[in-house]
């Protein structure tokens, strides 16, 4: 989730008389986590559903509603124009079909603003924008483009000096050469057409999605802004370039339209939207008795608009706020304009009767017997690697089962079975006293249309005088007092295990698992001194019982 | 009362009782028992204020190569003096006789005018009876002798020459009785023992301490009123994601987050209207083009979510409470605070009152049952639930809050497409970061390394 740093002092400007305390205190009840604080700073992680809240202008919003500083709803000003137009060219359909936007004027661009815009562009990119391929922001200097501009199509042989350069590249060379271009480049597959944003001197002013032109680089000493942004949706587009709008307009410029047209694109209206919830919703879902004025006070808080028609109350949504779905999203804005803090948990007394899941009984019984017998409990992963599971113990690996792209190498391959963890678990006890006994009950995993999972039980017993009568007397007696089983053990050949010391276990003609000495080669590799033996059944077609 | 003995002590103070100053070596004759033994029972004695232990260093002296050579042979000098007695002999013969030894025979009889050079000849002058360091020689070649008993000036000289004498500095222990041990009586007819000794230690055979903790969490839950369900730790996207009206291109749904099986895909995700009202709702809401093939992708369960949701879109309770326990997975590097596989608990309550409060209540609870009472409630987001928070707890021992559970109600968007239609209350987290709160571990691998050092020895209650 990402992560801004917000300066105490502008906040502190931004939002009115509130103290540095107030403030921390307050931002982890707009949803918003503390990741760690100073003097002048904190850093705090939000979600990528509030993207708004990717500047300290948004999060100041916020916190004025909840401090009751300024309540209700944010209205975008947007100022009537004809001045500015973009038209679009049908051969841009196929590729990134959409564009929009909007102009900012007059505003002050001081270092931190500049740093906030750059921020918060980056984290809609990441977030809504779906690393660029959704929808992408283009912010420029307005002073430095005539209009009318015209988003077509160009080929990848057309130049211009991108931002950062010098020089003029190709697009081919921006592609293949610069840091974005290499990042993002592949959102334009192969086709030989890409999308270029082109003003009326022919000049370029943007490469959407990879990158501006140098010469409409946003400064210190800009005041005027264009606003573009593309995608694959309209909404989207809208969506997006209506939290830039917001965040603009807060921060103090003035708006005013662009006129869009041409292959299905229009000009954006960032409309608001109306949608009723039912006061008995809000209350039934918060376990409260709130009132309307009451929740129209919080609705404010959460700055939000509110009235009500009898038992409904009807919130008006300013377009940046598309993560609010439906009437549940507003119990939420209640919720947090009401207070978390505010909320008095209660326990209703439970109309149900609990139960412990019979499979837990049963399994937790065999794990008392294996424990009765002698044996500490096991705990290894479920995801475990080839190397212990298949390499170290000799077992043949064709119906191996593995996981994508694993950070970790210890962990790539689902087990399916238990055995050849424990034995890798003596291997890191070598210096510790004998005898070791373990046992471990727990899935595995088999490939089955597509794939089982089933209960197993391991046990492994090692010192010196180890030996495969030993472990048949646990095997027979923990099955005999767990379940009232009766097995037998038939001579069998198993890579992992010492030929002649090894049998399958038999129950009800079926076999159910394997039992013997392990190999000494496999002992020897893991550098164990003592004789090793141990038995693995399945516990879940036949044992366990499921009522 | 009379004071109580080890079998050791019995054997050592009878021992010294007959010969009063022994050494360590003596006292194993006398009592037949093991080196390691007679250093206890001594160390214990010696506690009890009933032996004393006298440390002494003694040097003694013994023959290097060298040495040997002229205790056998006679000195060189003295070997050099004797082939002289005949009369002047030539010093190349003299060379080839006597070998390596001829140069320092030469050197000392030369020194101290035992003999005379006349151009290749060597001539007798005069030849003493005894020769500096002969007698020493004798001593020491004739048995191991201490430095004391020797002519100091005449072993002088011999130490001065190489690998002749080698001196060994002994540490040598001389055990006695303290005046009260010499008249107590340890016969001990009354058959009492030592009961304050040291005993060995055992290595008990035990639950694992995680699952201790999850037993208990189950059975907090269960007198709760709820009961327990299982799912596969393998599902598909459907269940893990979409169900959870997570979208298709969410963050969390890529290879570096969510571990996806290589090759594997589902067959049969869900039922048929299932499929389509899920799928109708992400197309409504978040506005691109479903596909089932992503659904179908099998992925490691990344939350215990996916069996609760499952549950209630096959049984459609009116009235339930609910839980799941398991492992779940994460694609993270692991380290002291991450791990790929962990356990998370999962709670649900269905039902028609079921509401913010009680949810918050019902964690307020539990959290009480496992010993935290200081907790609080944050807003937080979750793609299946609003509202959503999160649970906040004041961990007495590091001196801060740590995030535990999250909860939520689930949304509509969720919830209305399975046919539930009552509110469902749910709330999750991982069981280790509890487990380690109450074992005092910085470090969450150690629950899966399977040490038996600390699996034999940590506390099982706390």
């Amino acid at each position: 989730m990402p992560v801004i740093t917000l300066d105490y002092s502008r906040l502190q400007k931004l939002v009115g008389k509130v103290s540095k305390k107030q403030i921390s205190e307050s931002l982890p009840f707009l949803g918003l986590d503390v990741e760690s604080e100073d003097e002048t700073c904190i850093r705090v992680e939000y979600s990528p559903n509030r993207p708004d809240y990717s500047t300290d202008f948004g999060i100041a919003l916020g916190l004025q509603g909840l401090f009751g500083i300024k309540t209700g709803g944010i209205k975008l000003k947007i100022k009537k124009s004809t001045q500015y137009k973009i038209n679009v060219t049908p051969s841009i359909s196929k590729i990134r079909p959409y564009v929009t936007g909007i102009i900012a004027k007059n505003g002050k661009i001081n270092g931190d603003i500049l740093e906030q815009l750059i921020q918060m562009q980056e984290d809609l990119h990441m977030g809504i924008g779906r690393k660029r391929k959704k929808s992408s922001i283009g912010i420029h200097d307005l002073n430095k483009i005539s209009f009318p501009l015209l988003y077509t199509t160009t080929t990848r042989n057309h130049k211009f000096v991108p931002l950062n350069s010098e020089k003029e590249l190709s697009i081919s060379e921006i592609i293949s050469d610069t840091e974005t271009g290499k990042d993002y480049g592949h959102l334009l597959g192969q086709s030989t057409q890409v999308p270029i944003i082109i003003d009326s001197n022919k000049k370029t002013v943007s490469f959407p999605p990879i990158i501006n032109a140098a010469i409409t680089a946003v400064t210190t000493k800009t005041k005027n802004l264009f606003v573009e942004v593309t995608g694959i949706n309209k909404d989207d587009a809208e969506d997006m370039l209506s939290v830039v709008a917001t965040i603009l307009q807060s921060a103090g410029f003035t708006l005013e339209n662009i006129q869009i047209s041409g292959a299905k694109n229009s000009s954006p209206k960032l409309q608001e939207k109306k949608m009723s919830v039912d006061s008995s919703l809000i209350n039934q879902t918060l376990g409260l008795n709130l009132n309307t004025s009451k929740i129209i006070a919080s609705l404010k808080k959460s700055r939000l608009d509110a009235v009500y028609r009898g038992k409904n109350i009807v919130c008006t949504i300013p377009a940046y706020r598309f993560d609010i779905f439906g009437p549940m999203d507003l119990v939420e804005e209640v919720a947090l304009g009401y207070g978390i803090q505010n909320f008095e948990p209660t326990i209703s007394p439970s109309q149900t009767i609990g139960q412990t899941n019979p499979i837990s009984l049963q399994l937790k019984s065999l794990d008392q017997i294996m424990i009765g017998l002698g044996f500490l409990e096991a705990l290894n992963s479920s995801l475990s690697s080839k190397r212990v599971l298949y390499d170290m113990t000799n077992r043949d690996s064709q119906k191996i089962i593995s996981v994508l792209d694993s950070k970790s190498q210890e962990h790539t391959v689902l087990r399916d079975c238990i055995f050849p963890g424990l034995i890798e678990n003596l291997s890191r006890n070598i210096h510790v006293s004998y005898p070791q006994k373990m046992f471990e009950t727990g899935s595995i995993f088999n490939l089955d249309n597509p794939l089982s999972e089933k209960t197993n039980l391991a046990v492994i017993s090692a010192h010196k005088d180890a030996n495969f009568t030993e472990i048949k007397s646990v095997l027979q007696t923990a099955l005999k007092i767990g379940f009232g089983i009766q097995i037998e053990t038939k001579t069998a050949i198993n890579p992992s295990f010492k030929n002649g010391n090894c049998a399958n276990i038999i129950f009800n003609k079926n076999i159910i698992g394997i039992i013997g000495e392990i190999d000494s080669k496999i002992v020897d590799n893991y550098k164990i001194r003592v004789p090793v033996v141990g038995f693995e059944i399945s516990l879940s077609d036949s044992i366990l019982k499921s009522i | 009362m009379s004071q109580v003995f080890h079998d050791i002590e019995k054997k050592i103070i009878n021992s010294l009782k007959k010969n009063p100053i022994q050494t360590p070596e003596t006292l194993e004759k006398s009592t037949q028992l093991l080196p390691d033994q007679i250093r206890r029972g001594i160390e214990w004695l010696k506690l009890k204020n009933l032996a004393i232990v006298d440390e002494s260093k003694s040097s003694t002296l013994s023959l290097g190569k060298n040495g040997i050579d002229s205790f056998e042979k006679g000195l060189p000098e003295r070997r050099l003096l004797n082939l002289l007695t005949n009369g002047p002999r030539k010093l190349s013969d003299l060379q080839k006789e006597l070998g390596f030894i001829f140069g320092p025979a030469m050197g000392l009889s030369r020194k101290n005018n035992w003999i005379e050079t006349s151009s290749d000849e060597i001539i007798l002058k005069i030849i003493p009876s005894i020769l500096p360091g002969e007698k020493t020689l004798q001593q020491i070649g004739s048995g191991n002798l201490s430095k004391d008993q020797i002519d100091k000036i005449d072993l002088t000289e011999l130490l001065k020459r190489p690998d002749f004498i080698i001196e060994n500095i002994m540490t040598s222990k001389k055990i006695s009785l303290t005046d009260s041990a010499k008249s107590m009586d340890v016969s001990n007819t009354s058959g009492a023992i030592d009961v304050e000794a040291n005993v060995p230690e055992l290595f008990v055979a035990r639950r694992h301490p995680l699952k201790d903790t999850i037993d208990e969490i189950r059975e907090i839950f269960v007198t709760l009123g709820f009961s327990e369900i299982f799912g596969n730790m393998t599902q598909s996207s459907f269940w893990n994601f979409d169900a959870l009206f997570t979208p298709q291109d969410h963050p969390a749904r890529e290879l570096q987050d969510t571990f996806f099986l290589d090759g594997v895909s589902a067959k049969k995700i869900g039922t048929v209207e299932q499929i389509r009202k899920v799928s109708d709702s992400h197309k409504k809401n978040w506005r691109y083009q479903w596909d089932i093939n992503e659904a179908r992708k099998m992925v490691l369960r990344t939350h215990t979510t996916c069996v609760t949701i499952k549950h209630l879109a096959e049984k459609k309770p009116d009235e339930a409470r609910i839980f799941s326990l398991g492992r779940v997975f994460r694609n993270e590097k692991v380290s002291y605070k991450h791990l790929v596989e962990f356990n998370q608990i999962e709670g649900i309550v269905i039902g028609k009152d079921a509401n913010l409060r009680n949810l918050m209540g019902i964690q307020r609870e539990f959290y009480k049952r496992i010993g935290i009472t200081k907790i609080k409630f944050w807003p937080t987001f979750f793609p299946y639930t609003e509202p959503s928070l999160q649970t906040m707890v004041y961990n007495e021992k590091l001196g801060k809050w740590i995030e535990l559970f999250g909860m939520g109600i689930f949304r509509p968007e969720v919830t209305k497409p399975l046919g539930i239609t009552k509110p469902v209350l749910a709330w999750g987290g991982g069981i280790e970061r509890i487990a380690m709160l109450k074992y005092g571990l910085t470090d969450v691998r150690e629950f899966y390394n399977n040490d038996l050092g600390w699996l034999r020895s940590n506390t099982k209650c706390q």
